[in-house]
């Protein structure tokens, strides 16, 4: 038990050590990308504020992030509803179908996107973007969904009914308020899908159209990357895990996640 | 009654016929089907296109000479090759980490356990590129791990670190033993705790108790974890092209450069399709393999 302990413990540092490194190397002075730091300053995570195409690329990935997030919720919703509430032929084969962008290895995918929208001149622009993004985030929108909607009480709307609701008053003021957790826990879980996507961006997106990630990627591998990338870096690693804990506080993380079997 | 008015109220099949079901589905289906189906569609029919028309010229004579020069190319073997190595290597390493972590999460309290499954998930909500990128930095040579390591007295003289099989396994770890952890975490909690009770009672070891119990019993959970591991990690570009680089050169790497550097889209999809059709023979043989495994374990147990 100690030993498991112990390592356990081992693996959180393995965990934390490389989202943690990247504080002390922004606050450096130099232009250098050193540990330890050269000096101490501020002045990288100031120069995020300079940077404007940096900027420009944050809120670019928070718009694509936003609509595909919002959109796969409102278009995964119904088809939650379809497939657990109904028994017919081919049932598995949608649902597989549904599922399939997040089955398949991503750079497949993204080739014959890339390919496709050459063909029908989505090539290279935002809202090509915003669909590739749509396909790998409604599978996740409707995995998630699906446990909800699995633990809606039914009960609740046959009374609703008997006690003379319409089907459209019932969904909206017996089941929907239902949903509500499940629905914002959805939409959170898949906005963050999208934010964080690298691969899509970057065979999809055109020169000057770049996300964040597709950004920081580009600044690592050409080089000439200063202290800036492991500023905002840390910054969206501050980001990320104060989501984490205030999803785990108020609508718990592991039901959603493990949804994904 | 209920049942009367349950059924009234549609909740059976037949009530509303097929546009009740189709209708809620139907956007997503035309989403799916115009890119999802007809990209791959496409991709399929460019990796049988002759030579390397570029975008919107007519289409040359169906032919199977990309599939035979992907085969024939000896660097496309050697990816292949290491693509397979990096995937095994970062399956084991990810179920040797996450299995004692997740049996450790259903034993320990719920404080330890709310900050041990934050600390293992982070890299899920946390941007891929900030995990590379922090891993980079410790890998760098005279970075963090070379000076730290020298300081112990354990290298002496720079390392090659950062460009390396072991570091690429290494990152490829970090970023997917979350999957690992939450598939492991609850195949453990599954386990009922009277067989282990049971299994004690009877006077079996520790080390048998996890052969004759544990495992048999979490083995859908191991398959499950590590055909994600390892269809995420064969199929990773990120990753080796910032870690690995040109030393450990994987098939993904070539994906994107005829994609999008060299623009040679027949060849990169017939390679793309070589590596769908690899990852799903070698899950499908996999999941068979794992499941004659299993039900072996669990006569044994019964």
């Amino acid at each position: 038990m100690l030993a498991l302990r112990i390592f356990s413990w081992l693996v959180v540092v393995f965990m934390l050590l490389p989202i943690a490194i990247s504080l002390p190397v922004a606050l450096t002075d130099s232009r250098r990308i050193a540990f330890p730091p050269e000096g101490l300053s501020l002045r990288w995570f100031e120069a995020i504020l300079g940077d404007a195409v940096l900027l420009d690329t944050v809120m670019r990935s928070f718009l694509l992030a936003s609509l595909a997030g919002v959109a796969a919720v409102l278009l995964a919703l119904p088809c939650a509803f379809a497939i657990e509430r109904n028994r017919f032929r081919g049932r598995i084969a949608i649902e597989t179908l549904i599922t399939g962008p997040r089955m398949i290895p991503q750079i497949v995918l993204v080739l014959g996107l890339l390919i496709w929208f050459e063909r029908i001149g989505l090539a290279e622009t935002f809202l090509g973007l915003v669909l590739a993004h749509l396909v790998v985030s409604v599978p996740f929108a409707f995995r998630t969904l699906m446990v909800s909607v699995a633990a809606l009480d039914r009960r609740l709307e046959s009374a609703s009914a008997i006690l003379g609701a319409g089907p459209a008053r019932t969904f909206f003021k017996v089941t929907l308020p239902q949903l509500k957790t499940g629905v914002i826990a959805a939409t959170i879980f898949t906005f963050i899908l999208s934010f964080n996507n690298v691969t899509l961006a970057l065979f999809l997106s055109a020169l000057g159209q770049r996300t964040l990630p597709v950004e920081m990627f580009q600044r690592m591998y050409v080089g000439g990357m200063t202290p800036v990338i492991p500023a905002i870096a840390f910054l969206l690693a501050l980001g990320g895990a104060l989501f984490f804990v205030l999803l785990d506080r108020t609508v718990g993380v592991y039901k959603y996640l493990a949804g994904r079997d | 009654m209920t049942r009367l008015v349950l059924s009234a109220l549609g909740s059976g099949t037949r009530e509303g016929g097929v546009l009740r079901w189709l209708l809620p589905l139907l956007p997503v289906l035309v989403l799916l089907l115009i890119f999802f189906l007809l990209p791959l569609g496409e991709l399929l029919r460019m990796s049988l296109l002759a030579t390397r028309p570029m975008p919107r010229t007519p289409d040359p004579d169906v032919t199977l000479a990309n599939y035979v020069a992907v085969f024939a190319d000896p660097l496309h073997a050697e990816m292949a090759v290491n693509s397979l190595l990096v995937g095994l290597a970062t399956v084991i390493f990810t179920l040797l980490i996450a299995y004692p972590v997740a049996i450790y999460l259903t034993r320990c309290g719920s404080w330890e356990r709310t900050f041990i499954s934050v600390a293992c998930l982070l890299p899920i909500f946390v941007n891929l590129i900030v995990g590379i990128l922090g891993w980079y930095i410790l890998l760098l040579p005279f970075g963090v791990l070379q000076q730290a390591l020298q300081w112990a007295g354990l290298i002496d003289g720079p390392l090659r670190l950062l460009r390396s099989f072991p570091a690429l396994v290494l990152v490829l770890t970090y970023e997917h033993l979350p999957f690992a952890v939450l598939i492991l975490a609850s195949a453990v909690q599954n386990v009922p705790q009277d067989r282990i009770n049971a299994a004690r009672l009877l006077g079996a070891s520790n080390l048998r108790i996890f052969r004759t119990v544990m495992l048999p019993l979490t083995m859908p959970g191991i398959v499950a974890s590590a055909i994600l591991v390892f269809s995420l990690s064969v199929s990773s570009y990120l990753i080796p092209i910032l870690i690995g680089a040109q030393r450990v050169p994987v098939i993904p790497m070539a994906i994107f450069s005829y994609g999008t550097e060299q623009m040679n889209w027949p060849m990169g999809a017939a390679l793309a399709f070589v590596l769908l059709v690899s990852v799903a023979l070698i899950t499908y043989g996999f999941t068979v393999l794992a499941g004659r495994l299993t039900r072996r374990g669990q006569w044994e147990v019964t």
